[in-house]
């Protein structure tokens, strides 16, 4: 069968280049300004060897007594290890429900859809919580269960350990963000290979293994490196899981510094540039893999199609297998979520009435959650309209393959992913206390939106480049050739075009605007408090409950922004 | 003749205090109105529900002043404090903060002003209020951080239902090998109460005991205070070193588990601390004169019994009543305890002897 890239072409948007060299220094100036500074700050900082507040001395010290930690590499072996073991299966997991959700006639596919964005923004704090009480060897409710079995004695399952936090990662975050990034691709990619496929006599394994999946190995693999990195800097599944049974990952090993008194950001920082340099290899090969010969694009001029792939009797198979994942990693947890934000405590039955809406009540009634509300919705929708707008600009020049600072960009987009939410947090409030941007940005919702901003970053380009990698150029060349402006053509062929990928990119950062505590930690004031730091403060204070309460309510109101920015994202890219 | 110039003595005794402390009210009144031109007071400290829900309100009702307040832990508050003040801003007025980031951060990095010249109003400048017949200063100056509590530290709690009391008498029973497993603690691999618990018995006890009980024992390790609660209330680990007194006695009032905290236990010494927070004034704060209203106030009666009933701690004063708190928390007198909250204790012991810990537990 013919390779899938013989027939297309990479995108080559016309831009005339005084624009796209204009877009393109200033995108330099900008990203080199909002993300390097802060990254060569904490560089710089790594090698002050002087106390907060002290002259400057510099030094290797602080790396060396970093990287001579006798803990360090095991640390580093361990998050390793657990990274990639929950990565290949979730990988395979994720890609098979994009597949199934998008681009075959399984029902129910919205449904399983929804289910991931929700189980995405659940927090996952209380989330591994309820695995506990499902799990535990002494009181875990699966255990109790299975004890009642004939040939069953003593506890069959254990969370504490590293297959309990396998698989405790793979409910809380494993394949939901996967899913949430591979949904909209799948569903740009144009049913023309696949019917070809189809008439060369290809089964549908052959056809998704030899045309679906090269052709949309840019994003699986953006994925996969998102994930992988994501995955070395897990820190609180293993810290609930893991200590216990004293399993200690990397990113322990960076709390553990960020929270010395005096504190030790030197050595954090050294720690956490591993992470750049994993990030540069990862890189490095994925760069080369997209400019080899390798043709991804998928939606074209000519007869754009996206007929489902029939799967026949096995798609209740299908539904049926992807509804018991959903079922098991996602509702049953929940479903000890919902009962806890009820309970007078967490997981105890035993005690008399144990359920409550006192934590319900006492949320609402405290004087802070409306106006952490309110900060907290202003923040969401100015870090979800404004990632649109800026990376969507960035994906398009970086697509156009016209600028000559491609890498340069491309690195600088990434440096939030590799920062630990606390370094970034640092770097920024560093950021805008020597700029002048301090004056009005400073402790403001505004402020704590530019940083969400600036940390999403790396998965919001990362996707509208992989959507508009996708795209044919003779869509856009018609409409040049036809009269049509640059802003005319931008507006009515490719917004449309890439409204889903939009919609979903705006719903992702509006959902971690709201759930991100690394973040505004830093950089909020009293008055501008967002809900999850209020979140942060009940459960600082033991206050379970109530933070399940309030965890709730938070992926509540993104179930909701889900259904309306679904719609809009269908609508617009039905107008044309 | 005697007896007049003793009635003119007492008459010059009497007419000098009063002078006086109608001179400290005008002062504190003064104060107070200047206080409430600044508009607000700046307090950072640890996220608290007694600070949000009693203490800030109360204030804010006695005195019409707002009070903002910047909760987080205390590396990201000092964190950002100093990264400010690199940029020339001063947003914090007033900390309240444990004892290691008060004296090795606040007082160490020069963050804070000497608060003991502020102290005005009367009943707390009036050393008879005072269990120590002053407020009591931890700094060597005596100036600059303020220490209100002073409780007897619970030395460890223990599930009735699993462990009898006469079970735990001698710091060594808890080498039993009944209890291997048995036994959960705060991590004590990194900063925190696990490692200074850690620190006090290896400086108390000695190497080899911090090894058996840490190591030998397989003490449970946990980050997360919650889950040490529930493993006391399940008994999955029915004696807990240090569970938080405030996170148990609510399920001993409430819930009825029979949970019992022990403040007493051979073969170490009891230990007294300054928890939940020390007091100490920023300096160039931005609102000194509201500033200098809250540390008066919740130096005072009602602002220090507002705290200590809502946290469940001893206070230095005299004039609370201490009957809402569990007995075995009042220092008794006569009985020698170990400050943990001691100066050198803080600065130098807890660090060094915290540092052979983890080399002990392979954790540096």
């Amino acid at each position: 069968m013919k390779s899938p890239s013989a027939t297309l072409s990479l995108p080559r948007f016309r831009l005339h280049l005084r624009p796209i060299r204009m877009a393109e220094v200033g995108f330099l100036v900008f990203l080199a300004v909002v993300m390097g500074l802060p990254l060569l700050f904490l560089l710089s900082g790594s090698f002050n060897l002087a106390a907060p507040g002290k002259p400057a001395v510099y030094g290797f010290g602080n790396w060396q007594r970093a990287f001579t930690d006798p803990g360090t590499l095991s640390a580093l072996w361990m998050s390793f290890l657990l990274s990639v073991v929950r990565l290949i299966p979730a990988m395979i997991l994720s890609v098979m429900f994009a597949w199934l959700i998008a681009r075959t006639d399984m029902p129910g596919g919205r449904f399983i859809e929804s289910a991931c964005w929700i189980a995405y923004f659940v927090p996952d704090f209380p989330l591994v919580l309820a695995w506990i009480l499902l799990l535990d060897p002494n009181f875990g409710f699966l255990n109790s269960l299975a004890k009642s079995l004939p040939f069953v004695e003593g506890p069959i399952f254990n969370p504490y350990g590293f297959w309990g936090i396998v698989w405790v990662h793979t409910s809380t975050g494993g394949i939901w963000f996967k899913v949430m990034l591979l949904v909209p691709v799948f569903r740009r990619l144009g049913a023309t290979l696949e019917e070809a496929a189809r008439v060369a006599g290809a089964n549908t394994t052959a056809m998704l293994w030899r045309i679906t999946l090269p052709v949309l190995s840019p994003m699986i693999l953006a994925v996969a490196v998102l994930s992988f990195i994501r995955g070395l800097q897990s820190f609180n599944t293993e810290l609930l899981l893991g200590t216990p049974v004293g399993i200690y990952v990397y990113s322990t090993k960076i709390y553990d510094y960020l929270q010395r008194e005096p504190r030790a950001y030197g050595e954090a920082t050294a720690l956490g540039s591993v992470f750049l340099f994993v990030l540069a290899i990862l890189l490095f090969f994925y760069w080369r893999y997209l400019s080899g010969n390798k043709k991804f694009t998928v939606v074209t001029g000519q007869g754009y199609s996206t007929l489902q792939v029939k799967l026949g009797r096995w798609r209740y198979a299908a539904l049926a297998g992807c509804l018991l994942y959903v079922a098991v990693m996602m509702l049953l947890p929940l479903a000890f979520l919902v009962i806890g934000s009820f309970m007078r405590r967490y997981g105890f039955f035993n005690i008399a009435s144990p359920f409550t809406l006192n934590h319900w009540y006492n949320l609402l009634a405290d004087p802070i959650f409306l106006v952490a509300l309110k900060n907290s919705l202003i923040i969401a929708s100015v870090t979800a309209i404004g990632g649109i707008l800026l990376y969507s600009a960035l994906a398009y020049l970086l697509v156009s393959r016209r600028t000559i600072t491609a890498p340069v960009l491309e690195s600088l987009c990434w440096v939030p992913h590799v920062l630990p939410g606390i370094l970034l947090s640092l770097g920024v409030l560093w950021l805008f206390l020597a700029t002048p941007l301090r004056f009005f940005l400073y402790g403001t919702v505004w402020g704590i939106a530019f940083a969400l901003i600036l940390a999403d970053s790396p998965v919001t380009t990362q996707l509208f480049k992989a959507g508009l990698l996708q795209l044919g150029a003779d869509l856009e060349e018609s409409a040049r050739v036809s009269g049509a402006s640059w802003a005319y053509a931008y507006r009515r062929i490719l917004l449309p075009l890439l409204a889903p990928i939009a919609a979903a990119v705006g719903l992702m950062n509006f959902g971690s605007a709201l759930t991100s505590i690394s973040t505004p930690v830093l950089l909020y004031s009293h008055q501008s408090r967002p809900l999850a730091i209020l979140l942060l403060e009940y459960s600082f204070t033991g206050e379970l409950e109530r933070a399940a309460a309030l965890g709730l309510l938070i992926t509540l109101i993104i179930g909701s922004m889900m259904l309306i920015a679904r719609k809009l994202g269908l609508q617009l890219s039905r107008s044309d | 003749m005697k007896r007049v110039i003793m009635f003119m003595y007492m008459l010059v005794g009497f007419s000098t205090a009063w002078a006086q402390t109608k001179a400290s009210d005008k002062e504190w009144a003064a104060v107070v109105d200047a206080a409430k031109k600044e508009g607000k007071v700046v307090v950072a400290g640890s996220p608290d529900p007694v600070m949000r829900n009693d203490v800030i309100p109360k204030f804010t009702a006695r005195f019409g002043i707002p009070v903002e307040f910047v909760a987080g832990r205390s590396s990201q508050i000092v964190s950002r404090v100093q990264t400010e003040r690199g940029s020339g801003i001063y947003s914090i007025d007033i900390y309240l903060a444990g004892p290691d980031t008060s004296a090795n951060e606040l007082y160490n990095d020069k963050l804070i002003d000497p608060l003991k010249p502020l102290i005005v109003m009367p009943e707390v400048a009036d050393g008879s209020k005072w269990k120590t017949g002053k407020v009591w200063f931890a700094d060597p100056q005596e100036q600059f951080i303020a220490r209100a509590f002073s409780g007897v530290a619970t030395w460890l709690f223990i599930n009735t239902d699993h462990v009898k009391p006469e079970e735990v008498r001698h710091v060594k029973d808890l080498l039993n090998p009944k209890w291997r497993g048995k036994i959960s603690t705060e991590d004590p691999t990194t900063t925190g109460a696990g490692a200074n618990m850690a620190a006090r018995l290896y400086y108390q006890v000695g190497e080899e005991y911090v090894k058996n009980l840490y190591v030998d024992q397989k003490t449970v390790r946990t980050r997360e205070r919650r889950q040490m609660t529930d493993w006391l209330a399940r008994g999955t680990q029915p004696i807990c070193l240090n569970c938080r007194e405030d996170d148990v006695r609510p399920l001993v009032k409430k819930e009825g588990f029979k949970i019992l905290e022990i403040f007493e236990i051979s073969g170490v010494p009891s230990t007294i601390n300054g928890s939940p927070w020390m007091l100490s004034l920023a300096n160039k704060a931005p609102h000194p004169k509201a500033a200098q209203v809250f540390a008066n106030w919740i130096l005072s009666k009602e602002g220090l019994e507002t705290y200590a009933r809502g946290y469940g701690s001893a206070t230095l004063r005299t004039d609370i009543d201490e009957s809402f708190l569990n007995p075995g928390n009042v220092p008794k007198k006569g009985v020698k305890y170990f400050d943990d909250t001691e100066w050198k204790w803080i600065v130098t012991g807890r660090h060094e002897n915290r540092d052979k810990v983890w080399q002990l537990l392979k954790a540096r």
